[in-house]
């Protein structure tokens, strides 16, 4: 299970020109995320099933439609195809993070896990 | 004789502290109207809810740190409340925005006597001098319409072209249950999609008017009902009942993993049924053993509010429709209930300082 990071995100920005929706956190730390990442990662049990490992489901030319947040823990996106079950509790968004700092430090992780 | 200044003032005044927020009353805004003629020196001190436990002790430091400014012939210090909001939640529409606080009294599992918990800790906020509401969530079993007794339900008034609710007052206070709606003796037997419904209407159709503070009795257990809350509404924290007994602990941690998730401060437990008093004896009996709410607070770090015992008086009052705090104001369970809420709102002014502070989730397009 991820580990609780207890980071919220204090703006979240849809670069639209760009693809990529950028999440600022409390921290200072900035990740951007490409929205077909964002998508492909939709922890929705429509996207993911019940039960198993989250999988990247890839879903070309996603396009965001809307962004609202969801009581005091989470965001939800919804996508121009309609789609919009995806919650992705901050903990989860941040965990996702593409940045080179995090993916490097989690692939260390899974490493020494083994 | 050098004359005394404001200025001179609010630097002595910068040296006492808010004992719950931890920083001084000048910079937390709470010094209002100062006045200073001829070494006459007069103010108000705006607390943070008419409920402040602290009160006194603001008054002693205020005078003792003034006492050590040159020439301070009289000093007249008069006290107000503002009671200041605390409700988090990212930039969704608010339900409720004539609300500053909304709390949720919640229970890992039923019979701990939550409602009777929820209906005497809305009058104790209200006989400090708060406006409070009461707002009845528990769906399966609504029992705020007998506890506080309520017979009438809401009436419908015209808003703008449009028809709200205005909720029913009990002994002062704007009642509102699910139990409104419901034919007497009948169960609700609802699937998740229309107690999220019901819910909204409670919160979003119903004139609460302004409340400094509105109290939610929640259904036991962590369901569609708790989710709906987090989801749909800026909660400021929840509060938890318990019993003594151990097992009250993993109802306890099971209360608190499902806030943790949703990102809902605890802001403190109650421990109900903490022991009886015999009439005969006058012994206390401590029936389902005693601390275990106690030691749960404790080991999560979570404020503990008090333990209210089993009194025959206070049963017989729920029954009756009129709270303890009404039927017997002076009696020594009403005192505790009051000290539990006083201590309620001091947590709360804590959770606004923190709310305040903490920077409100922006969403923007570029």
């Amino acid at each position: 299970m991820a580990m609780m990071s207890g980071h919220v995100p204090v703006e979240i920005n849809h670069m639209r020109q760009e693809g990529m929706v950028r999440v600022t956190w409390d921290d200072g730390h900035v990740g951007d995320y490409p929205r077909e990442y964002l998508r492909g990662y939709c922890p929705c049990a429509l996207c993911q099933g019940h039960g198993g490992e989250i999988k990247f489901i890839a879903a070309p030319n996603a396009r965001l439609a809307e962004i609202s947040a969801v009581g005091n823990y989470a965001i939800q996106f919804g996508w121009e195809d309609g789609h919009n079950t995806g919650i992705y509790t901050f903990d989860y968004l941040r965990s996702l993070c593409p940045c080179p700092q995090c993916k490097s430090s989690k692939a260390g992780a899974a490493e020494k896990e083994g | 004789m050098s004359a005394v200044s404001e200025q001179l003032v609010l630097e002595a005044l910068k040296k006492v502290q808010d004992p719950e927020l931890h920083r001084d009353i000048v910079s937390l805004g709470m010094v209002k109207n100062l006045e200073v003629t001829d070494g006459k020196v007069a103010f108000s001190v705006e607390l943070t809810t008419p409920a402040c436990p602290l009160r006194e002790r603001i008054e002693e430091d205020c005078k003792r740190v003034l006492a050590g400014v040159d020439g301070v012939k009289e000093l007249a210090i008069s006290f107000g409340a503002q009671v200041r909001g605390s409700k988090s939640g990212a930039g969704q529409t608010d339900l409720l925005p004539t609300v500053k606080n909304v709390v949720l009294v919640a229970a890992g599992k039923g019979g701990v006597g939550k409602s009777t918990v929820a209906a005497n800790l809305a009058v104790g906020l209200k006989m400090h001098g708060a406006a409070t509401g009461l707002l009845d969530a528990d769906i399966y079993g609504p029992s705020i319409p007998i506890l506080m007794g309520v017979r009438e339900g809401p009436t419908k008034v015209a808003v703008d072209g449009d028809y709200k609710l205005k909720p029913p007052l009990a002994h002062g206070l704007p009642v509102m249950s699910i139990g409104f709606f419901l034919e007497p003796d009948q169960a609700v037997i609802w699937r998740g999609p229309m107690l999220g419904k019901a819910l909204h209407q409670l919160m979003a159709d119903v004139q609460w008017g302004d409340l400094d503070y509105l109290i939610v009795d929640m259904p036991p257990g962590t369901g569609d009902v708790q989710i709906t809350f987090s989801q749909q509404l800026k909660v400021s924290g929840a509060v938890l009942v318990a019993t003594p007994q151990d097992v009250a602990l993993a109802d306890v941690i099971r209360a608190k993993s499902m806030f943790d998730k949703v990102m809902i401060p605890i802001i403190g437990i109650i421990e109900n049924m903490s022991y009886f008093i015999c009439d005969g004896c006058q012994k206390k009996h401590e029936i389902f053993s005693r601390g275990g709410a106690e030691r749960a607070a404790e080991r999560f770090n979570i404020p503990f509010l008090g333990e209210i015992p089993l009194i025959t008086s206070l049963r017989e009052g729920s029954d009756k429709g009129v709270p303890i705090l009404v039927q017997e104001p002076r009696s020594e369970v009403s005192r505790i209930f009051l000290e539990i809420a006083a201590k309620l709102a001091g947590q709360l002014s804590i959770v606004s300082e923190k709310a305040r502070r903490a920077q409100s989730l922006k969403i923007v397009t570029s």
